[in-house]
C-alpha cells in the first residue's frame, strides 16, 4: 500500500484521503491469483482472466491469424487452466508462464488439426507430440506478444513514454518535447523501462515457455 | 575484487547503440554474469522494435468459458476495466485517420480510494459541484462513409486554490470512444500532468496518460468507461516520484453528462 505523505496535498476534495494502491485495493497480484487459482476459488478464474486474457487471446491471434480461432483457443485456455487447476503448483511456478504454455499446447494442437485438415499427414504426424509441437509457435512472437502485455501494465508516465519510443519509434527529444518533461527523466524511464520488461519477462517466461 | 557493470549502464549502451567504453569492453570479455545480463537487454531492445497491438477477446466469451464449465457467470471481468481498456496509453496527438483506428486493449490502472462513508458523500457533491461546467451533445457526421460521430464538449474548470481552464470533448465513434483534452493557465509545476477519468463513486478511477499543456492530446478512453459512470475528467499535476497514484493534486476538472 503506498501512501503520499510529503504535504504535497492541494486543498481538493480529495486531500487526508489516503490512496490505495491498485494490488491492494483493486485487483489482486499475479501471485495471490494464482493462489487463490491453485485453491479452486471461483473468483480467482474471474481475475485471472481479466489479467491474461488479453495475452492468451493476441498470442493466438498471431500464431493463427484468426480471431475465431484464437477464440476458440482463448475459451479453451481458460476451461482447461480451470479444470487442471490441481496441477499448478504455485510455490514452484509462475502462473503466466504456465498459462503461456497451456495456450502455447493449444495453439500447436490447432495447428496440427489444420494440416490433417489439409490431408498434410507428414506434418500432422511430426506435430503429434505435443512438446514438440508448442514449439511450432515462433518464440519472438510469444516474447513480443509478453512484452507488450508487460508494457500495457506498467504505470505511467513510463507506459507512455516507453509506448512512443517503441511502437512510434520517437527519439527521446521528441518524446520530451511531447510530455513536456524533462529529457533526462524520458532517457532514465526509457533505460528503467528496459530493465523492467527484462525482469518481467524473465519472470513471467519462467521454465514452461522457452 | 571485482566491481560488476551498473545495469543502468548496459541499458543505455544498448538505448543509444553505442558499443562500451574500452574498460567496460574488456570486463565485458571477462565476466560472464555481465556478459549475459548485456545480451539479455540487447534482445529485449531488439523484440521492443516490433512489438504487437495487444487484440482484446470479445466481451462474450467470458460468459461461454463459465457456460462451459458450468459455473454461475459472475460479472465480467471487463467491469473492472482491466480487460476492456485500451492499451495505448495515450494519443498525444491530433486525431487522424490512420490513428483513429481503435488500439487494441490492455491494462489501464483503475485507481481506488479508501474512503469513509462521510468523505464519499462530500466528495461526490463537491464533485458534482465543481464538474458544472457548460455541456452540449451534438451528432456531427464525419463523412458519407462513415457512421455518425457523437461528440460532447465539456469545460474544465478549476478546483479550489487552483488556476487554469480547459475543455474536454468526447468523441464516440463504432471504433470507439476518444477524449480530446485542451487546457491552458496551468502553470509550470514540478511534475507532468495526467489525464483521468474518476467514476461518479468517487473511489475509481482510470488513468488516460500524460497530458502536454501546450499541445492538449487525444486518449482512447476504455471501452465502456463512460457508461460505467466514469465521467468526471480530472488533470492533475504528478510530481515525478514515481507513484502512480493520483497525487491528490487536481488542478481542473468537469463532468461528462449522464
Ligand atoms: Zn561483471
Amino acid at each position: 500500500m503506498t501512501f503520499r505523505s510529503n504535504g504535497r496535498h492541494s486543498p481538493t476534495e480529495f486531500a487526508r484521503v489516503p490512496a490505495v494502491s491498485t494490488s491492494a485495493a483493486g485487483s489482486p497480484s499475479p501471485s495471490d491469483i494464482a493462489k487463490a487459482f491453485a485453491e479452486g476459488r471461483e473468483e480467482s478464474l474471474a481475475d485471472a482472466y481479466r489479467q491474461w486474457s488479453a495475452l492468451v487471446f493476441t498470442l493466438a491471434f498471431k500464431a493463427l491469424g484468426n480471431r475465431t480461432d484464437a477464440e476458440d483457443i482463448t475459451q479453451q485456455v481458460f476451461v482447461s487452466a480451470w479444470r487442471s487447476r490441481a496441477t499448478f503448483d504455485p510455490a514452484t511456478g509462475q502462473f503466466g508462464a504456465w498459462l503461456t504454455g497451456i495456450t502455447r499446447h493449444r495453439i500447436a494442437d490447432r495447428m496440427s488439426a489444420r494440416s490433417r485438415d489439409h490431408r498434410n499427414t507428414e506434418a500432422a504426424a511430426a506435430l503429434v507430440n505435443s512438446e514438440a509441437a508448442a514449439d511450432q509457435v515462433d518464440q519472438d512472437t510469444v516474447d513480443r506478444v509478453l512484452l507488450a502485455d508487460e508494457l500495457a501494465k506498467i504505470d505511467d508516465p513510463r507506459r507512455t513514454i516507453l509506448w512512443l519510443a517503441f511502437y512510434e519509434d520517437q527519439a527521446y527529444p521528441q518524446i520530451a518535447d511531447q510530455l513536456a518533461l524533462p529529457l533526462g527523466t524520458v532517457k532514465s524511464h526509457v533505460r528503467r523501462g528496459l530493465l523492467q520488461l527484462r525482469d518481467r519477462l524473465k519472470e513471467v517466461k519462467g521454465d514452461d515457455a522457452s | 575484487m571485482t566491481t560488476h557493470l551498473e545495469d543502468e549502464q548496459l541499458a543505455q549502451w544498448v538505448l543509444d547503440d553505442q558499443t562500451p567504453d574500452t574498460a567496460a569492453a574488456t570486463h565485458l570479455q571477462l565476466c560472464a554474469r555481465c556478459r549475459e545480463s548485456y545480451a539479455e537487454l540487447q534482445e529485449i531492445a531488439r523484440l521492443s522494435k516490433r512489438l504487437p497491438r495487444l487484440e482484446q477477446p470479445p466481451s462474450e466469451l467470458w460468459g461461454q468459458i463459465n457456460a462451459e464449465l458450468g459455473l454461475e457467470t459472475g460479472p465480467v471481468p471487463g467491469t473492472d476495466l482491466r480487460e476492456d481498456g485500451q492499451q495505448e496509453p495515450t494519443a498525444l496527438r491530433p486525431a487522424s485517420p490512420e490513428r483513429t483506428n481503435p488500439s487494441p486493449a490492455g491494462h489501464p490502472e483503475v485507481r481506488r480510494f479508501r474512503w469513509r462513508a462521510l468523505a464519499v458523500a462530500a466528495t461526490v457533491a463537491a464533485v458534482l459541484g465543481a464538474g458544472a461546467g457548460v455541456a452540449g451533445t451534438l451528432l456531427a457526421t464525419r463523412d458519407d462513409t462513415k457512421a455518425p460521430v457523437a461528440e460532447t464538449m465539456i469545460r474544465l474548470t478549476p478546483v479550489a486554490g487552483q488556476s487554469g481552464d480547459g475543455n474536454a470533448d468526447l468523441i464516440q465513434e463504432n471504433s470507439g470512444d476518444r477524449l480530446k483534452v485542451e487546457a491552458s493557465g496551468l502553470g509550470a509545476g514540478q511534475g507532468f500532468y495526467e489525464v483521468w477519468m474518476i467514476n461518479e463513486d468517487g473511489k475509481r478511477m482510470v488513468s488516460l496518460g500524460v497530458l502536454n499543456p501546450q499541445t492538449g492530446g487525444t486518449f482512447t478512453i476504455p471501452q465502456d468507461l463512460t457508461q460505467q459512470g466514469y465521467r468526471i475528467v480530472d488533470i492533475s499535476l504528478e510530481p515525478n516520484d514515481g507513484n502512480p497514484e493520483h497525487s491528490r493534486a487536481s488542478i481542473i476538472r468537469g463532468t461528462l453528462p449522464g
